[in-house]
């Protein structure tokens, strides 16, 4: 209706796979918008990670409506690739917070000039 | 035969490359063993080629090949070529070797240093006398001027010796200007550049390029040989050692020029004015050179000046016709010119510089060897029998009167004026410096040693060549004459036969010179005239003599300081307008990668900022793209 | 309305307020809550796509074990609260223009593709046979690939946790 995708079966309904689509659109802006915004460097983070589902999701429905299995797996690693990502973004940020009492990711800006 | 003729350019070539390159710090010993002993060797091959006879023009490579022009690498080697051979290397020889005892107080690089220069030099003159085309002749020429500027600046820490050497180059470039348009001229109008082909392809009288060509080459000669006008740098060059002196100023480099005219008498044989010229510019120059040699007061100074004047006489002969008469000058030149400046070096080894004859006196008892060297050149000089000089000198001369012409009259009156003041001068340079009680001045007899053996040997070998050479050419009344036989081959017939009245004026001339040197005795030592009354009398003359006709003041105004200003103002706009720019396109570099570095902000969020905005502007793109 | 389509929006409901909560909580620990809130609506959305391995994985991996070590993380460095003054007062505004644009373009590009015939209908679509047999014919590369890139992670975090010597 809104996108012309298409539509899935499910079960005995038809639903429209353009909803998938603008849901996982509107989740990226929300998480484009958390890491713009935020200051506090593991909101960002999660912010990212925010993004990253939202991709999943728009993946995954294609591959739906597709039918086929290359969406999923690229799902698939996109979530190990993330979950990869999350732990040394983490590190790094432990290491940072072992140095310095950081609240505001601003305080980091000694890569100036 | 062939490899012996490159052999003789071989020995100084590797002379200068040994010495230049492996022996900077070397030994002491194998410098004096190297320097002066390619000479020798070179002196060697030439004996052997003469010897044997050869007469030809031996090419090795082409050198130079560009479409249809090609200039060969080529030696000549003919009568006259070997005759000039004789005298660089032998003459040469005697001097590099009598300079391992005059240099001896020169460091163990400076000393290594002069030799490499030396080799050089002997290389560049025999490059040349050998060249057997226009072309290499000018890297002869060049070469000697090279050789000639390092070695008049040798001393490189004195300005003096600096600036002589640079002047002296400078000059000397002028001349090398009109030989190679000389050349160019040549090969323009008539397409050779080998000796052999092109003396045939030129016209046998006036027409054509000849005059044109006769007398740029002309300037090259008189820059080289040192004659009016471009003479100033001569005296000059006795900033340099006195082996140098010897050398290259008065028995080989400046009697290129003369040298030159004989090689193309072809081409003055056909070109009558520039033939004239040369005639009139060696006689003015002698006459010239003769007057301001009457002033001086530094020995070498005064050594410099009769070299002018002679190879003004040089110049007077080939300009008439006489080309063996010139070359036979040349070599008894050679010999007693060389002969004067070394035993001079001895004096001045012993008396430690002095080069001021006010400070001398006395020698003929304390240095009793080299004041007797000394005086068989000055007679020589000055044209007394039995010496060389003489017989040279009245060749010249004799040739010039029985022509029978104006020209011929006019040169002859001016070169027996000449050789009465070359009495003068050289009877007042002997007496000043050898017969007259010591000056004040002058170290004590004690203190003074004379020469050492190789400084000595050299100087014995020329004084008994300065007195038998005569022999060599004998026109008087059933005489004979080597010399012209020698060069016949190569000069053709000398079209001058003797008159009665030749013989009166050698015998005037003779007399006269004879005399002045006498004169000059009474003149300065016993005070028979007053000389102070003399010079109060010619103040205004004596001064322009000394002052050498301000000919150096003049090209200093007319050319010196504009080119000065010139040089000063483009130094000026180099460093404004050109380093600025140079300069400002740096700055301007720095400030805007300044400002671009400003959008290295450090914040992250900023970063990210561009990071989306990116994204965004690349799905913006992928959009259009997709629509289009 | 179907079943379906009541899970659907009870689903997005869900998705959208934990996303909304990620944005502006401004307690850490209540981000990552929201953020664990989104992932298992997303999970039950995968699950009406018929997607039961990513479903499962994204229960297990992410939600259970990365949102864990958010949660770790953030115990360990304690309550963080962001201070109110800005460095980069344009930061916002600039933001709000350049996500609009993103938007719109989202939407946009959404709108303007034309999509491919579907393949064939798999009756063993999103269960695990097929997702493993994928992984280890067509895509063994890419797979082998993740395994070292995890591994490379798991060193890195390692090494730049151990603190000073």
């Amino acid at each position: 209706m809104l996108l012309d995708a298409g539509t899935i079966q499910v079960g005995s309904e038809q639903l429209e796979v353009s909803w998938f689509l603008l849901l996982a659109a509107a989740l990226f802006v929300l998480g484009a918008i958390g890491v713009l915004i935020r200051r506090n460097p593991l909101v960002m983070l999660i912010c990212i990670e925010l993004m990253l589902n939202a991709v999943n999701l728009t993946l995954v429905a294609f591959a739906r409506q597709l039918n086929n299995r290359e969406g999923q797996l690229f799902a698939l690693m996109t979530m190990t690739v993330a979950a990869a990502e999350a732990v040394v973004g983490l590190a790094i940020l432990v290491d940072i917070f072992r140095v310095r009492d950081l609240e505001d990711v601003d305080d980091l800006s000694e890569l100036k000039g | 035969m062939q490899a012996l003729a490159l052999a003789i350019l071989l020995f100084p070539a590797a002379g200068a490359v040994f010495l230049g390159v492996f022996n900077w710090r070397g030994s002491r010993l194998l410098t004096a063993f190297v320097g002066p002993g390619v000479v020798w060797a070179a002196f060697v091959c030439v004996l052997i080629l003469l010897a044997g006879g050869v007469n030809q023009d031996f090419t090795y490579w082409t050198w130079i090949r560009s479409g249809s022009f090609s200039v060969p690498f080529d030696i000549l080697i003919d009568h006259l070529s070997l005759f000039m051979c004789l005298v660089i290397t032998g003459v040469g020889g005697l001097i590099v070797t009598y300079a391992v005892g005059y240099m001896e107080h020169e460091t163990d690089g400076s000393y290594a240093r002069f030799f490499c220069y030396m080799d050089v030099f002997v290389l560049s003159m025999l490059i040349l006398v050998l060249a057997g085309n226009t072309i290499f002749l000018i890297v002869g020429w060049a070469g000697v001027g090279l050789s000639s500027y390092l070695l008049i600046g040798f001393y490189y820490w004195r300005r003096s010796a600096v600036v002589a050497a640079r002047k002296a180059f400078v000059m000397n470039v002028i001349g090398d200007v009109g030989m190679i348009l000389g050349a160019f001229v040549l090969f323009v109008s008539y397409k050779q550049v080998v000796y052999g082909p092109l003396f045939g392809a030129l016209p046998k009288s006036d027409g054509g390029a000849v005059e044109l060509a006769a007398f740029l080459l002309l300037v090259g000669g008189i820059a080289k040989s040192a004659q009016l006008p471009l003479h100033t740098w001569l005296p000059d060059a006795m900033e340099g050692p006195t082996p140098v002196s010897a050398l290259i100023h008065a028995a080989t480099m400046v009697t290129a020029g003369v040298y030159l005219v004989a090689r193309f008498h072809v081409l003055y044989d056909a070109a009558t004015y520039a033939h004239a010229a040369v005639a009139v510019i060696g006689a003015v120059t002698a006459l010239f050179a003769a007057s301001i040699a009457l002033v001086q007061t530094d020995i070498k100074r005064v050594l410099a000046y009769s070299t002018m004047s002679q190879i003004g006489y040089m110049f007077l002969a080939v300009g008439i016709g006489a080309y063996s008469a010139g070359l036979f000058h040349l070599l008894s030149h050679a010999f007693f010119k060389a002969l004067l400046f070394m035993a001079a070096g001895n004096v001045i080894h012993a008396l430690h510089d002095d080069q001021d004859m006010r400070h001398y006196g006395g020698l003929w008892n304390d240095m009793r060897r080299s004041s007797v060297t000394f005086l068989v050149g000055s007679l020589s000089l000055a044209g007394i029998i039995p010496f060389v000089g003489f017989f040279s000198k009245e060749n010249v001369l004799g040739e010039a009167f029985s022509r029978g012409d104006a020209l011929g009259y006019s040169v002859w009156l001016i070169g027996f004026l000449t050789a009465v003041l070359t009495g003068f001068y050289t009877g007042r340079m002997w007496w000043i410096s050898f017969w007259r009680p010591a000056a004040p001045e002058r170290p004590v007899a004690g203190h003074l040693h004379e020469a050492p053996a190789v400084m000595l040997i050299p100087v014995a070998i020329l004084a008994v060549l300065t007195t038998i050479g005569g022999a060599l050419q004998v026109k008087a009344v059933g005489g004979w004459a080597l010399v012209d036989d020698f060069l016949r081959p190569v000069l053709g017939e000398e079209h001058i036969t003797a008159v009665a009245l030749e013989y009166v004026a050698t015998l005037l001339t003779l007399v006269l010179a004879a005399l002045a040197f006498a004169a000059a005795y009474n003149f300065w030592i016993r005070g028979s005239w007053n000389v102070d009354a003399w010079r109060a009398r010619l103040a205004g003359a004596a001064r322009v003599l000394e002052h050498k006709y301000y000919f150096d003041e003049l090209y200093d105004r007319a050319f010196v300081r504009p080119l000065d200003r010139l040089a000063r103002l483009a130094d000026r706009e180099d460093r404004s307008v050109i380093d600025t720019g140079v300069v400002d396109v740096g700055t301007y570099t720095e400030r805007s990668a300044s400002s671009l570095s400003l959008t290295q902000t450090g914040f992250l969020r900023s970063y990210v900022l561009v990071f989306v905005a990116g994204a965004v502007i690349a799905a913006g793109l992928v959009l259009w793209r997709a629509q289009g | 309305m179907g079943p379906a389509t009541l899970v659907f929006w009870i689903a997005s409901l869900f998705a959208l307020g934990g996303g909304l909560g990620v944005v502006l909580f401004k307690q850490a620990i209540r981000n990552v809550l929201s953020l664990v809130v989104v992932m298992l609506s997303l999970a039950v959305l995968f699950l009406l796509l018929s997607a039961q391995f990513v479903f499962a994985v994204q229960v297990i991996v992410y939600a259970g074990a990365v949102m864990v070590l958010f949660l770790f993380v953030i115990t360990l460095l304690g309550p963080v609260r962001e201070q109110s003054t800005m460095r980069l007062p344009w930061q916002v505004f600039i933001s709000a223009v350049v996500i609009a644009g993103f938007a719109g373009f989202l939407v946009a590009m959404l709108r303007g593709v034309t999509y491919r015939t579907p393949d064939a209908a798999d009756p063993l679509f999103g269960t695990v046979q097929a997702i493993g047999a994928g992984l280890f014919t067509d895509y063994l590369f890419p797979f082998e690939l993740t395994s070292i890139l995890l591994l490379v992670a798991a060193v890195g975090a390692i090494y730049l946790s151990r603190g000073p010597r």
